[in-house]
């Protein structure tokens, strides 16, 4: 075989690196109600996730070491796994349900494929009310905000303090903004349905396309670079996109993010649009114990610093603590304080308004 | 001993079909959602709104992809059949490797590479649009035109060549009036294959800003919730290669007369040298180039800043492991829908034709109807098994591997069909009568006539389907058992949350796993060709 040594060679590097991860979060503070480490006998979770982050290992496996619950993992689209969980029905193997965005958790929901959690109640007491389903059928345990990346030569930051301003006249050809296909701009403009109502909001999504500097195309990280580029003087994009290039290895995503400044625009005056990292405890879960220790360990002091520390989101647990200095730079967000579920009851409208003004 | 008649032909015809009912089962299931599932006023809106545009723009893209990858495809294997240049042995099986560049990988690098702040930027065009994802689906998918019309142009006899050229032809006119429409079947097989793999294909579109109607179909899906109007937009797609289908099919059926000679005389290469070779290095080059190395290079050169992806080495395993059992039964699969065809019973051709349509809906909706099939049979086997032993069926079907290679199958079958029919196309009905007169019965001319005519047709089946497995994402991604990565799923999870960087590992080992099985066929295909050269 032609790939016999290097990859190996490359191979135990990524398990030192990982054991290194392990090591910086897995601290051995032991949570709550947490079985004994080493329990042979602790059994396992399943979890369905729509996330794929590197922060998500080490969560893991600081669970595992603490807990001696194993941790399998399916990773896929938020869709799919709605729609796995669906078929298996009855005989599923979830145990807990995330992803990356509430208005997935509320069609999960719709779909029957949550439990109420009491005994995680006390644990919510740390989440902001806005962030956990109004009957406790699932939590956001880190939060992304969508804001704006500006170029702070072209433009002041205080003609951006609401996304409402970039609907205006004086935008024209000035913004970047990826395809309303992604979930993000939906919940975006759900948010805006929620705060102004549907016309309202028709009429911001009408003038964004107006004002649109080119088609839109690529993901987050390639709209900043557009505004970096000079194609465009603002984007719409999540904050942690920004983060990441800033604290990128390589030198130019760095010169990128060294073009860029990033706000936390309010959403019609309400605060900043926050969107999170959602779990919830699966209808049939077959080992309901280990789950709901899962999930309260979602919420414990490392697994919130792993989050903002490997992937740049903020903790949804109020005062969790961390060292991020790109965070630390953006400020703690002033959130919206509009339940999060709303963004998925509005989902639809605003795909629909999204159709309509022809925002591609 | 009693007389037996033997059958006039070898067609295990029954068996085929159902293997070919199987293959089309989810899809069925899916058209069952089209139909019975219920309607909201989201069509309507969608018709008012997106459609026309979802429309258009699937016919733009494919339409620039077919047209692109005929005119690198087709006379790339002409030359690389029919001349000799240095490099011609590399480049035969070279010129097939894009095949294993993900559509939506290399979309992601060419994107990188040529938007505002890359290091192209400026230079060339930013490949964008509709016609960025065209050309995108053109450089990566024009070795299914080639391998074919490869396969063609080197089986075809000579004669029909020389004779236009005794007829005053230039080598040219020689090549498109005698050569390519005899090679016309095989390369209408490998477009319809490019034409419905950009149908299905969702990453690149999305990320190139074409939304195509299997965007719109995930959009319907993933907005809206309405998965029965995802299921209904995924008829549209159906339907299209049902038509292509019936072109393709229309084009075998006018060249069957002319392939009939008797007489098959192999081509003599013709040697080029100088200027010539030059020209025939770089025409080689260009696609391989653009559809694998450039966009290799860009995502090796993001690799360089970035961690290394996890649990790599596992993840190849999976791979090779999916992609190498289903490529055999693919192989298998495909000669039996082949065999289906080939009987023309109505019936049977229709139950092959049908397997092969799930190719050109995306692995989305695949994974959907297989997942609504197996949730149905879960239900069967759970209350039958109650019946006897009292406690439901120990095994769950989704999330087992065999769920997986199931949903490939079904996913993948066009690309196993299309090259065993092309190569049971050579086994004439006069064969089979030659070996009867002979006194050989059905099985043993299936062995002694049919096996060294159709086998490298078999093998081009099992390895087209082997590639895309390893490239598959969707129905991976929801079918797999716990803590099963492959890397297609790795080498997606990182670009979809736009870290370039680490899924360019996974992407090129993609890549380098494809490699040995395409240099043994392509090896193996010669010398095959040598072998019947010299029998004759």
């Amino acid at each position: 075989m032609s790939f016999d040594r290097a990859p190996f060679a490359r191979l135990s590097l990524t398990a030192g690196a990982a054991l290194f991860v392990l090591a910086a979060c897995g601290s051995p503070e032991t949570g709550g109600d947490a079985a004994p480490a080493g329990d042979v006998e602790a059994g396992e979770v399943n979890l369905f996730t729509a996330r794929h982050y590197s922060s998500d290992d080490a969560v893991y496996a600081a669970f595992t070491e603490q807990t001696g619950i194993e941790v399998n993992v399916v990773e896929a689209g938020g869709d799919l796994l709605i729609e796995r969980v669906r078929a298996d029905g009855e005989r599923s193997p979830a145990d807990v349900v995330i992803t990356v965005d509430a208005g997935r958790l509320w069609r999960a929901e719709q779909a029957g494929l949550f439990q109420p959690a009491p005994e995680l109640e006390d644990a919510l007491q740390a989440v902001p009310d806005n962030l956990v389903h109004p009957e406790n059928d699932w939590f956001g345990f880190a939060t992304r905000v969508r804001g704006i990346a500006y170029a702070p030569d072209r433009v002041d930051p205080s003609e951006i303090t609401d996304f409402t301003d970039l609907a205006g006249e004086d935008w024209r050809g000035r913004i970047c903004v990826r395809s309303s296909n992604n979930v993000y701009n939906q919940s975006l403009l759900a948010a805006l349905i929620e705060a102004e109502g549907a016309e309202a909001a028709e009429a911001w999504a009408q003038g964004i396309v107006r004002n649109l500097a080119r088609p839109p195309q690529g993901g987050d990280t390639d709209q900043v670079r557009a505004v970096a580029a000079g194609q465009c003087d603002v984007a719409i994009v999540n904050h942690y996109y920004v983060a990441r290039l800033e604290r990128a290895e390589d030198p130019a995503d760095r010169d990128v993010a060294e073009a860029v400044d990033f706000v936390m625009a309010d959403l019609a005056g309400r605060g900043a649009h926050v969107n999170i990292s959602g779990a919830g405890l699966a209808a049939g879960a077959p080992n309901r114990a280990n789950a709901v220790t899962f999930l309260r360990f979602l919420l414990s002091a490392e697994a919130q610093r792993a989050f903002a520390e490997l992937t740049n989101e903020y903790p949804a647990a109020a005062g969790a603590e961390y060292a991020n200095p790109v965070l630390e730079a953006y400020g703690e967000p002033q959130a919206d304080p509009v339940n999060v579920n709303a963004l998925g009851e509005n989902a639809g409208e605003a795909q629909r308004i999204f159709d309509r003004v022809g925002w591609p | 001993m009693a007389v037996t008649r033997p059958r006039r032909r070898f067609d295990p015809v029954w068996p085929a079909a159902f293997a070919a009912l199987v293959c089309a089962a989810p899809l069925l299931a899916v058209a069952a959602l089209a139909v019975f599932g219920p309607w909201t006023d989201y069509m309507a809106h969608l018709i008012a709104t997106r459609l026309p545009a979802y429309l258009g723009h699937t016919a733009l893209v494919t339409v620039i992809a077919a047209g692109l990858a005929a005119l690198i495809g087709a006379p790339l294997a002409w030359l690389v059949a029919r001349y000799a240049f240095p490099g011609r042995g590399v480049f035969e099986w070279l010129l097939a490797l894009p095949l294993a560049m993900p559509a939506y990988a290399a979309a992601y690098a060419w994107y990188d590479l040529t938007q505002a702040f890359g290091p192209l930027g400026g230079y060339v065009p930013t490949v964008r649009g509709p016609v960025g994802a065209g050309i995108i689906f053109a450089v990566t998918l024009y070795p299914y035109v080639y391998l074919l019309a490869r396969e063609a142009f080197a089986g075809q006899s000579a004669d029909a060549y020389d004779a236009a050229r005794t007829l005053g032809e230039s080598p040219r006119g020689a090549f498109l009036r005698a050569a390519l429409p005899l090679a016309r079947p095989a390369i209408a097989a490998g477009l319809a294959l490019v034409v419905m793999e950009s149908l299905a294909d969702y990453g690149a579109v999305v990320h190139l800003g074409a939304p195509t109607l299997s965007v719109g179909l995930i959009r319907a899906w993933a907005g809206e919730g309405a998965v029965a109007d995802a299921a209904r937009l995924a008829m549209i797609l159906v339907a299209i290669a049902f038509i292509l289908f019936a072109l393709e099919r229309s084009q075998r059926a006018r060249a069957r007369q002319s392939a009939a000679s008797g007489k098959r005389r192999p081509p003599r290469r013709v040697r080029l040298s100088g200027m010539g070779a030059a020209l025939a290095i770089a025409a080689c080059a260009a696609p391989v180039l653009l559809g694998l190395i450039i966009p290799m290079a860009r995502l090796g050169a993001r690799a360089l800043n970035a961690p290394l992806a996890r649990d790599l080495m596992d993840s190849a395993q999976n791979s090779l492991f999916l992609a190498g059992v289903s490529g055999l039964v693919a192989a298998a699969l495909g000669l039996a829908a082949a065999y289906a065809l080939r009987s023309k019973r109505k019936r049977a051709v229709f139950a092959a034709r049908l397997a092969g349509l799930g190719y050109a809906v995306p692995g989305s909706v695949a994974a959907l109807g297989v997942l609504g099939l197996f949730g149905v049979l879960q239900g069967w086997l759970d209350t039958a098994w109650t019946a006897v032993f009292g406690s439901v069926f120990p095994a769950l079907l989704t999330g087992s591997v065999l769920a997986l290679i199931f949903a490939y199958q079904s996913r993948f079958a066009a690309a196993a069909i299309s090259p065993a029919e092309s190569a049971l196309a050579r086994v004439t009905p006069n064969l089979d009568m030659a070996s009867r007169t002979l006194g050989a019965g059905p099985g043993e001319t299936a062995w002694r006539v049919h096996r060294p005519l159709i086998s490298s047709g078999a093998l081009l089946a099992g390895l087209l389907v082997f590639v895309e497995v390893l490239k598959e994402l969707p129905a991976t991604m929801i079918l797999r058992p716990f803590n099963f990565e492959t890397l297609a799923v790795t080498a997606h999870n990182y670009a979809s949350d736009e870290r370039l960087g680490e899924a360019a590992a996974p992407a090129l080992l993609i890549a380098l796993i494809a490699l040995p099985p395409m240099i043994w066929i392509a090896k193996r295909i010669t010398r095959g060709e040598a072998r019947t050269e010299v029998t004759k």
